[in-house]
C-alpha cells in the first residue's frame, strides 16, 4: 500500500468518527446561526460610517467572514479530544500497532481532522459567501485551498497539545483559554486599526488573522485585510508545517514510552 | 532456518521497576509459542515491545530481519496483535472496526469482504455487526478483538490471552481458528495464564515469572523434565507440621513436596507404585490420617512449581 493511501485510510477513520457526534454538530450549527443572525446583525447597526469604512463596507460582512474562521478553528481542535477518548479506551496503543508509520498516522489524522471540519463548516461558508457575494472565483478558490491548509495545521496543533498534556481536564481548560485568546487577539472579529499597539503585534502573527484575512481577500473584501495576501498565505503554510512536524515528533516521543496507561 | 522472532536481552523498566528483565527467546517460523506466566509476569509488556507500541529500555528484538528499535515501521508490517484488553471505542461497531482494520492492513476490497463476513459469522457476531460495542459483553468484545487478527492473517500473529472471558464453545472455536491460521503459514505468539490453553495449543511453551524467562520447551518435554515424573496429591485430615514435611522429603524416590495448603500436599516422585505404600505407612506412623490420595500426570503447573517453588495460583496471589 502506498504511503498516500495509508494516510487517507487513517483520515477516513477520523472523518467517520466525527459524524457520530451528532449532538455536538447540531449544537455548533445553532451557535453559528445565532452568531450571524443575532450578534452580527445587531452589532452591525451600532457602527458609525467610519467603522464601516475601516472594515471595507459592511461590518456584517467583515464579521461573518471572521466567524467562519473562528468556527473552523473550534471545530478542528476537536481532534485532540478524540485522542483522549482513544487513550481512555486503549485505542492509542492499537493505532500504534497497525502497519502505518508514525508520520502517516499523524499526517492522516491531521488531514482527517482538518477535512472533516472543513466539510462541516463548508455549507456555512457557502451561505456566508452567498450573503457577501462572490466577485473573483479564482481568488476564492485559492483562499479555500489555503483554509483547508489552515484547518490541517489546527488539527496538527491540537494533536500536538493533546499528546503533550496528559490530563484531559487540563487540555479542556487550556483549549478554552487558547480559544478565547487566539480569537480575540486576531482580526476575526474586529479590524486591526482599532487595536492597541501591543495587541496589534500579537494579532499580526496570529494564524487566525492570516486565515481570516485570506478568506476575506478570497471573498472580495480586499480592503478589509490587514495583512497582504501573500504574507497571510505564507503564515498559514508556516503554521501548518510547524505543527504537523511537532505533532509527528511528539507523537513518537510521548506515546512510545508506555506512559499512556 | 533463521528464527522469525529473535528476542535479545529485551528489558523494560517502568521507573525503578523492571517489568521485563533481559529476556532471550527465539521463535521459529510456523510454530505456536505459548508464553505462560502469572499476572504481572511481563507477558503483555513483552508483546507490546514486539509490536513497537512501547520501546525497550534495553536490548531489542528482531521481527524477521527488522530490529524493532531501528526499523519499527518495517517490523510492524509483519505483525498483527490482538490485545488483552479489547481496544475499542464505545461508539464503534464491529463492522466498522474490522473493516477499517482490514483496510489499514492492506487487504484488497474483495478479500476484505469475504474475510470480514466469514470471521464475523464464525465468531457469532454477524447479527450484531452494526451494534455499538458499548452494549457488548466482555466476551463479545474479546471476540471482536481476536477477529482483527483472524481477518488480517499476519505473518506473525501476537495474541494476548485470546480467550479470556470467552465461553467454552467460543474458546474452542478460537483455538481451532488459531490452529488454522498457523496451517496457513502464520507464526503465533500466544500469551496466556491458562494452563490448558498453553498446553493444548502450543508447540513450545516459554514460562515467565517476574519479568524473566524460566524455561522454554515443548510441553511434553517440560513435563518429563521435572524430577519425579509422577505426581501424587494427598489430602490429610489435619495439617501437617513442618517436621512431617521435612521427613516426607527424606523418603527415597520422593523428589519434592509442595504444600498447596498445610493439609493438601503435592508430592513429586518416581515409581509411584512402590513408593506410595511407604508414604501411607509414613503418615500412619506420624499419626496423621489421610483423607484422599490422587495420582496424576505432571502438568505445566507442576513445571512452573518446579522452577519457582510456587503454583501458578500462588504466584498469581503474590
Ligand atoms: N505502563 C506501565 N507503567 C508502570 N508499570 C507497568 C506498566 N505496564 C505494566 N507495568 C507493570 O509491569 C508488570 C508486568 O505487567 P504485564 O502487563 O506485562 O504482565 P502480564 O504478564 O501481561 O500480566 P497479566 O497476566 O495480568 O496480563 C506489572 O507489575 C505491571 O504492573
Ligand atoms: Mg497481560
Amino acid at each position: 500500500m502506498t504511503s498516500l493511501r495509508k494516510v487517507w485510510v487513517v483520515a477516513e477513520r477520523d472523518i467517520k468518527m466525527f459524524l457520530r457526534y451528532k449532538f455536538l454538530l447540531i449544537m455548533r450549527a445553532i451557535w453559528f446561526v445565532s452568531q450571524i443572525a443575532l450578534f452580527g446583525l445587531i452589532v452591525n447597526h451600532m457602527f458609525q460610517t467610519d467603522v464601516q469604512a475601516a472594515v471595507g463596507g459592511s461590518y456584517f460582512n467583515y464579521y461573518a467572514a471572521g466567524i467562519i474562521i473562528a468556527m473552523l478553528y473550534s471545530t478542528t481542535v476537536f481532534i485532540g479530544y478524540d485522542i483522549y477518548e482513544e487513550a481512555d479506551h486503549g485505542v492509542v496503543e492499537y493505532l500504534l500497532s497497525v502497519p502505518v508509520s508514525r508520520k502517516e498516522l499523524v499526517l492522516g489524522r491531521s488531514v482527517g481532522g482538518g477535512l472533516r471540519s472543513f466539510l462541516y463548516v463548508g455549507p456555512m461558508m457557502l451561505f456566508i459567501l452567498y450573503l457577501i457575494g462572490i466577485s473573483n472565483p479564482l481568488q476564492l478558490l485559492v483562499a479555500l485551498l489555503s483554509l483547508f491548509l489552515f484547518a490541517f495545521g489546527v488539527a496538527g496543533f491540537s494533536i500536538t497539545l493533546a499528546v503533550s498534556i496528559k490530563s484531559s481536564d487540563r487540555f479542556d481548560i487550556l483549549m478554552g483559554v487558547i480559544d478565547a485568546l487566539i480569537v480575540r487577539l486576531s482580526t476575526t472579529l474586529y479590524p486591526i486599526a482599532y487595536m492597541p499597539p501591543y495587541y496589534k503585534g500579537v494579532a499580526l502573527i496570529n494564524p487566525l488573522t492570516f486565515a481570516a484575512d485570506f478568506f476575506r481577500w478570497g471573498a472580495g473584501l480586499e480592503s478589509a485585510a490587514s495583512v497582504p495576501p501573500i504574507l497571510a498565505a505564507f503564515g498559514i503554510v508556516a503554521f501548518s508545517s510547524i505543527f504537523t512536524f511537532l505533532g509527528i515528533v511528539l507523537h513518537e516521543r510521548r506515546l512510545e514510552g508506555g506512559g499512556w496507561r | 532456518m533463521a528464527p522469525i522472532i529473535r528476542i535479545v536481552n529485551l528489558t523494560k523498566k517502568f521507573g525503578d521497576f523492571t517489568a521485563v528483565d533481559h529476556l532471550n527467546l527465539e521463535v521459529e517460523e510456523g510454530e505456536i509459542l505459548g508464553i505462560l506466566g502469572p499476572n504481572g509476569a511481563g507477558k503483555t509488556t513483552t508483546l507490546l515491545m514486539l509490536t513497537t507500541v512501547i520501546k525497550p529500555t534495553e536490548g531489542t528484538a528482531y521481527i524477521g530481519s527488522y530490529d524493532v528499535t531501528k526499523e519499527p515501521d518495517k517490523a510492524r508490517t509483519l505483525v498483527g496483535m490482538a490485545f488483552q484488553e479489547p481496544k475499542l471505542l464505545w461508539v464503534d461497531s464491529p463492522w466498522d472496526i474490522l473493516n477499517w482494520h482490514a483496510k489499514v492492513c492492506g487487504l484488497t476490497p474483495d478479500e476484505r469482504r469475504k474475510r470480514v463476513r466469514w470471521v464475523l459469522e464464525e465468531l457469532e457476531l454477524w447479527n450484531d455487526r452494526f451494534k455499538s460495542v458499548h452494549a457488548f459483553s466482555g466476551g463479545m468484545r474479546k471476540r471482536v478483538e481476536i477477529a482483527k487478527i483472524l481477518i488480517q492473517r499476519p505473518k506473525i500473529a501476537i495474541v494476548d490471552e485470546p480467550t479470556a472471558q470467552v465461553d467454552v464453545v467460543g474458546k474452542h472455536r478460537i483455538w481451532n481458528m488459531l490452529r488454522d491460521l498457523r496451517y496457513e503459514g502464520s507464526t503465533i505468539l500466544l500469551a496466556t495464564n491458562e494452563l490448558y490453553e498453553a498446553d493444548a495449543l502450543s508447540d513450545r511453551v516459554a514460562i515467565m515469572h517476574k519479568g524473566k524467562l524460566l524455561v522454554c520447551d515443548e510441553p511434553k518435554k517440560l513435563k518429563d523434565s521435572i524430577p519425579g515424573g509422577d505426581v501424587v496429591e494427598i489430602t490429610l485430615e489435619k495439617d501437617a507440621s513442618d517436621k512431617v514435611l521435612e521427613e516426607l522429603k527424606e523418603i527415597p524416590r520422593v523428589a519434592n513436596v509442595l504444600a498447596i495448603k498445610q493439609n493438601h500436599l503435592k508430592i513429586y516422585l518416581n515409581q509411584a507404585e512402590e513408593v506410595l505404600p511407604k508414604i501411607t505407612e509414613f503418615f500412619m506412623r506420624m499419626n496423621v490420617q489421610v483423607r484422599s490420595i490422587r495420582m496424576s500426570e505432571p502438568s505445566l503447573d507442576d513445571v512452573f512449581a518446579h522452577y519457582t517453588g510456587l503454583t501458578i495460583e500462588e504466584a498469581q496471589r503474590e
